[in-house]
């Protein structure tokens, strides 16, 4: 604490010094962002009766337009929230960078957040409600123009408080070939190559340990993207080169394989109608700062970004069994071996135009998607560990759904949602425990517009499921007392789960937000499970007890 | 308890001590039109007026009722006053795709951008969406977080203030 209101001091008096010293082109901003949880009852005995909280200061600084400065400070006081890595502990400076831009070249000293293409390749970013921040530590140089866009990353990757072992490698080039505002065509190329090189040699032993696969991972990726009128089209294929595979904490030197990935999007967008549809397969693609992360828990020195391709859902009964995609070699039991997935998306949306039938006065939005996904076909062996995979083979399923959603607003002052999906789940294949789940959710949520800028929001689901844990029901009712002021109750019964007592869940609180702050506090139990953002998942233990948070920008 | 207390007066400290110094303008970085063009951020807003930059997702059930909200409003609003509503999508690799038909099927009127490494989310210190920032110019007027059913109106009420 004392490390952090230090810290806090320095930049409050850079602020006055350069408020002071004031010139029009300099700008100092920042955000603030705390989340307290008293445990009152907890899975995980340690934080029982226990207060944690997350703290981050993100601090920046503009100056002259070249120039810009960024500081993140965090601290865990007195302890980390639940379900977060050991590593993030204390008050510590995690983020700190120093950028220069000029006549199209761009240097970064520091923390760096990148992304090439799609991140399929290379992705680091920060996820505070995941937990994740895996900038690279160290140098990145770019240069663009209308046409070509160049970037050079070099560095480490951050562990919590620590950096990786592994250093990672990136250049990307990107290349707009045809750009026609006309025609609105156009067609963009991109190149990459990612290394991560890492040396897992033991020679304080004697004879020297080693391995016999190289110390320099490569991934070369080439990508497409075309457009044209209503259509669309993007193509980005990935070669890995040998690596080796971490299985229940040991790298083997017969078990090293060569990886691969590849994307296909295609789509259509017209006026009041738009349909997607991506096909992925991903052969042995997980890729990290350091190698023995692979299976770990909090998968923190991540190198690619490679989430789940299915719609991501809002509602508390519809992130039950959530699918987590499965990039990776697994074998834990000779009945249980996966060497990555293959599978398909869908989307289809539909205005139905005002004044028709089906429209109504104030018309009505349907989306529809599809989603299927499969472990890789192949021939697998556990003694010795091998596989041998079909390219366009698809093996066991993993996960399917199908889901429908219907907006329809009926006057100024009431709208509803309507959705209903349909869900397949391989407990055994994607969670490596037992069972598979067929499942369908209903919900229906309400918003009610009152007068002097109230507003009741009522949401009911049901889900019903013959498998696992039988049925759930749930119901939220929101109110908003003016546009600042809400209050919310919400509750998930599993009421024909009678082996675990019917659990029940449940959370009442309010937030208050005014310009770009936000306060709210709330009460409940909460479900331990599966909490994902952006297709990347992090398991949080049951917990019951007092929450706040606070978040600001300036 | 001690620490709560402590955690909270601090931040209490820091949010009303650094309001002053409140983030004047917009910053100027790299974003993509649905299509794929790459633009600067400076390049999206109404050069001559008032422009509403909406940070929203495809996943986000707020973000899109605020969206369609304003999109209800958006032809008497440009009656009134010379605006331009920009609404950034964060979505990442994941539901990228998913954004330039939803916005076809959706008819939304106003101009949407993708923001996938949510690097110019990162360049204003959005942390939650949806967060809708009011720009006159380039210069910020007025932001804020979150959603509530008629709140687009309000957004209207602080030009028409700002205005005079």
């Amino acid at each position: 604490m004392i490390i952090f209101r230090k810290s806090v001091s320095i930049f409050v008096l850079l602020i006055i010094f350069t408020e002071s010293y004031s010139q029009k082109k300099s700008n100092f901003y920042g955000s603030f962002e705390s989340t307290g949880i008293y445990y009152q009852e907890n899975e995980v005995d340690n934080y029982n009766e226990e207060f944690a909280s997350n703290n981050y200061l993100n601090l920046k600084y503009i100056f002259n337009s070249n120039w810009s400065f960024e500081a993140q400070i965090e601290s865990y006081s007195p302890i980390r929230l639940q379900g977060y890595s050991d590593s993030f502990e204390k008050t510590h400076l995690s983020t700190l960078s120093i950028n220069y831009k000029k006549n199209g070249f761009g240097f970064t000293f520091g923390s760096i957040y990148e992304q090439f293409g799609t991140g399929l390749s290379l992705r680091t970013w920060e996820d505070r409600e995941l937990g994740i921040n895996n900038s690279i530590l160290g140098m990145r140089s770019t240069y663009e123009n209308d046409r070509v866009t160049i970037k050079f990353v070099g560095g480490w990757q951050k562990k919590g408080r620590q950096i990786s072992v592994g250093k990672v490698l990136g250049l990307d080039s990107e290349f707009t070939l045809l750009d026609s505002d006309e025609t609105y065509q156009n067609l963009i190329i991109g190149l990459s190559y990612v290394g991560r090189f890492e040396n897992l040699a033991f020679p304080d032993i004697f004879p020297p340990v080693g391995y016999e696969f190289n110390d320099l991972t490569n991934l070369f990726s080439g990508r497409v993207d075309y457009a044209k009128n209503d259509f669309y089209f993007a193509y980005e294929q990935i070669y890995k080169t040998e690596d080796g595979i971490a299985q229940f904490g040991l790298i083997l030197n017969d078990f090293v394989k060569k990886g691969s990935a590849h994307t296909m999007n295609i789509g259509i967008a017209k006026s009041g109608f738009g349909f997607d549809f991506t096909f992925r397969r991903l052969e042995n693609m997980g890729f990290y700062g350091d190698r023995f992360e692979q299976g770990e828990l909090y998968g923190e020195s991540t190198i690619n970004y490679l989430p789940a391709l299915t719609k991501q859902h809002d509602y508390l009964l519809t992130n039950i069994n959530i699918y987590e995609s499965q990039p990776y070699v697994s074998f834990p039991d000779p009945s249980l071996m996966k060497a990555g997935e293959i599978g398909f998306q869908m989307d289809l949306y539909y205005d139905i135009e005002e004044g028709t039938f089906f429209g109504g006065k104030y018309g009505t939005s349907l989306s529809l998607n599809l989603s299927s996904w499969n472990n890789l076909d192949g021939k697998y062996s556990y003694n010795p560990l091998d596989y041998e995979t079909n390219f366009l083979g698809f093996g066991q399923k993993y996960f399917s759904e199908q889901s429908l959603e219907l907006r329809k607003k009926w006057s100024d002052n009431f709208s509803n949602i309507f959705l209903f999906l349909n869900k397949y789940y391989n407990k055994r294949y994607v969670a490596e425990k037992f069972g598979e789940i067929n499942s369908q959710v209903l919900v229906v949520d309400n918003t009610i517009k009152l007068k002097n800028k109230k507003s009741l929001r009522l949401e009911v689901q049901h889900l019903f499921n013959k498998d696992d844990m039988k049925n759930w029901y749930g119901f939220g009712v929101e109110y908003n007392f003016n546009y600042n002021f809400s209050g919310y109750y919400n509750t998930i019964v599993n009421y024909q789960n009678t082996d675990d007592g019917k659990p029940r869940y449940y959370s009442f609180g309010a937030s208050y937000s005014k310009n770009s702050s936000r306060f709210s506090v709330s009460y409940g139990k909460q479900r331990g499970g599966l909490l994902c953002y952006g297709g990347i998942c992090r398991y949080v233990p049951e917990f019951k007890g007092l929450s706040f948070s606070i978040n600001t920008s300036f | 308890m001690l620490m709560l207390k402590n955690i909270l007066a601090f931040s209490v400290i820091i949010v009303f001590s650094l309001q002053i110094n409140a983030q004047e303008n917009v910053p100027n970085v790299d974003l993509r039109t649905i299509g794929g063009k790459s633009l600067k951020s400076i390049d999206i807003l109404n050069n001559e007026g008032f422009s509403i930059i909406s940070f929203w997702a495809t996943w986000c059930i707020p973000c899109i009722n605020e969206l369609d909200a304003i999109n209800d409003l958006y032809d008497s609003w440009n009656e009134k006053y010379n605006i331009k509503v920009v609404a950034v999508s964060t979505d990442d690799a994941r539901s990228k795709k998913r954004v330039r038909p939803m916005v076809s099927g959706k008819n939304w009127a106003f101009d949407v951008y993708v923001d996938t490494n949510q690097e110019f989310k990162r360049s204003l210190n959005v942390s939650g969406i949806p967060h809708t920032i009011v720009v006159y110019g380039s210069k910020i007027i007025h932001r804020r977080i979150g959603y509530t059913p008629g709140e687009e109106k309000d957004l209207l009420n602080i030009i028409s203030k700002y205005n005079q």
